[in-house]
């Protein structure tokens, strides 16, 4: 379970991009964050994986107690995580099958379960064709795909997506939002940030709508009554 | 560690030590530098060893004792001071021994060997030595306190001013020695720091998705190690060369002075420079990686 208690997110800047932030999310969920560009999603999309802290208040997910646990804790908490970065943060020097293995590599998986693991996730995603690409060969859609994959490689609790349908064709899009889907009935619990709205309406989820660094909405349409 | 993690690690170091090939020449040459002049006080200080050494297998002190003491009494005091704790070593040599030994050293002093034939003036006595030399004179002034010591000589001094210089040999050599490390801390430290930068966007990625710190840290102290590891071989082989040269130079110019052999340098000098290279390296490594952690 995820849970925000009154979170305050004020940058360096003075900038306040988060205020009063309250939102549980239970395992199995699938979780749109939506609202305008700049209403603080991307914020509070990183006080999920710990790259940023709340200036006030606090975050836990599962055991961990984001805003007091201690630093050499944090690569466990993020061994539960998948993330789609909003840049996606691919190693441009890395194929595309040693961009996901890497991820494997980083938490000491075995060169056996790598072996057979990275395939696997590329055919999920539908890149298995590509494998020995690299990130600059491939298009937008791809490159998306491929921080996905990264993202479910270790078989993730957690998958947390930073619009990772940003600059895609409508078509792209919906193919990956499919994707999620097939990710969601497999058992995790999705959280995606994004303001394609054709596609939140389409997909009948719950959908937390964010103003200005506040929760304006909260709905849970559809949240159970699992079906694509 | 699992094999396919070294394989990881060795993998990592040895791509950003080829990415960075000036840099890397750079500080391996600085390590070398620092390391052979470490090597130069070691081998400095070795040979003042070496040379107090031998001047100490002289005798040290040599105690006479007065005429007409009977053998007996002249030997309880031998046995005794073999008790005494500063005492490495002690021989008893009857006055015909001394003349004798006499007779030896100076073949041509006719009147002299004619003297000591007729009368023989000299005394029995102990050759003596101590562990340190700085313990001569309190056994000399032990010996002069038995009734029937008659008196007693020590030339201790060269000695003991030998180990005088090195101290400060050591002293200004450990000064030296230890801005030296700076300085190499800080090139090997700046070399991995450029290697870290290359790769700062991975290091980061790594981190978000879930890597700990020493796995990050690990190939790059191991790089830090390699610069330090290759820089002390380096400095051993110049060592090497050099003393084998410096050998040949002072047998032909001070034929008796006792040079300390190649091997007994390079016994002290191999352990040092490698202990104290792979030491820094890992220092530096660890120096330059903390900062690009903290994500
Ligand atoms: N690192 C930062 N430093 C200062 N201000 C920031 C930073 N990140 C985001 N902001 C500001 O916070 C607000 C919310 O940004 P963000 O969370 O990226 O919104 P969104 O992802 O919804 O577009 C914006 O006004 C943005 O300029
Ligand atoms: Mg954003």
């Amino acid at each position: 379970m995820i849970r925000l208690e009154h979170v305050d997110k004020r940058y360096g800047n003075g900038h306040m991009a988060l205020s009063g932030v309250d939102l549980v999310i239970r395992r199995g969920e699938f979780v749109f964050i939506v609202g305008p560009s700049g209403s603080g999603k991307s914020s509070l999309i990183r006080l999920l994986y710990r790259e940023e802290l709340p200036t006030t208040g606090d975050v836990y997910i599962d055991q961990f107690h984001l805003t007091r646990m201690r630093r050499s804790q944090v690569p466990r908490l993020r061994r539960q995580l998948g993330v789609v970065f909003q840049d996606v943060k691919l190693l441009p020097q890395r194929s595309v099958a040693q961009n996901v293995a890497f991820a494997m590599e980083v938490v000491g998986a075995s060169s056996r379960d790598i072996a057979k693991r990275v395939p696997a996730v590329l055919e999920l995603v539908g890149l298995a064709r590509r494998r020995e690409s690299f990130p600059h060969q491939l298009s937008g859609g791809e490159q998306q795909r491929l921080g996905i994959a990264r993202a479910l490689v270790n078989n993730p609790v957690y998958l947390i997506a930073d619009e990772p349908t940003g600059n895609l064709d409508p078509d792209t899009a919906g193919e990956i939002m499919r994707l999620f889907l097939e990710i969601n009935r497999r058992g995790a619990t999705v959280i995606m940030a994004t303001h394609a709205r054709d596609l939140v309406n389409q997909v009948q989820r719950r959908v937390v709508a964010i103003e200005q660094g506040r929760i304006v909405r909260d709905e849970l349409k559809g949240a159970y009554g699992h079906e694509a | 560690m699992k094999p396919k993690i070294l394989w990881y690690f060795g993998r990592e170091t040895g791509y950003g030590l080829w990415r960075n090939g000036w840099m890397t020449l750079a500080s391996v040459s600085t390590v070398a530098i620092s390391l052979f002049v470490l090597a130069f006080f070691i081998v400095l200080s070795v040979n003042l060893n070496h040379v107090a050494g031998v001047l100490e297998s002289e005798v040290e002190v040599r105690v006479f004792i007065h005429q007409h003491v009977p053998r007996t009494s002249e030997i309880r005091l031998m046995n005794e001071a073999k008790h005494w704790p500063d005492i490495r070593h002690i021989t008893f040599f009857t006055k015909t021994q001394a003349a004798r030994q006499l007779q030896s050293e100076f073949p041509d002093q006719k009147d002299l060997l004619q003297l000591i034939d007729q009368s023989n003036p000299l005394f029995d006595g102990y050759d003596v030595y101590t562990r340190q030399a700085t313990q001569i004179p309190q056994v000399a002034n032990h010996f002069r306190s038995k009734k029937i010591v008659e008196s007693v000589v020590y030339e201790g001094l060269v000695a003991k001013r030998i180990d005088r210089v090195t101290e400060v040999v050591r002293a200004v050599g450990w000064g030296i020695e230890a801005l030296l490390a700076l300085a190499t801390l800080s090139i090997i430290s700046n070399t991995i720091r450029l290697a870290v930068f290359a790769r700062r966007r991975e290091i980061g990625v790594m981190k978000l998705v879930g890597a700990t710190d020493w796995f990050i840290r690990w190939p790059f102290v191991m790089e830090g190690m390699v610069l330090g590891l290759v820089g002390a071989v380096a400095a051993d082989v110049l060592v090497n060369y050099g003393y084998r040269w410096a050998i040949g130079a002072a047998v032909s110019a001070m034929p008796f002075w006792p040079v300390a052999p190649l091997s007994m340098v390079l016994d002290h000098t191999i352990w040092v420079t490698i202990a104290t290279g792979l030491v820094i390296g890992a220092l530096g490594s660890l120096v330059a990686v903390r900062r690009f952690l903290r994500v």
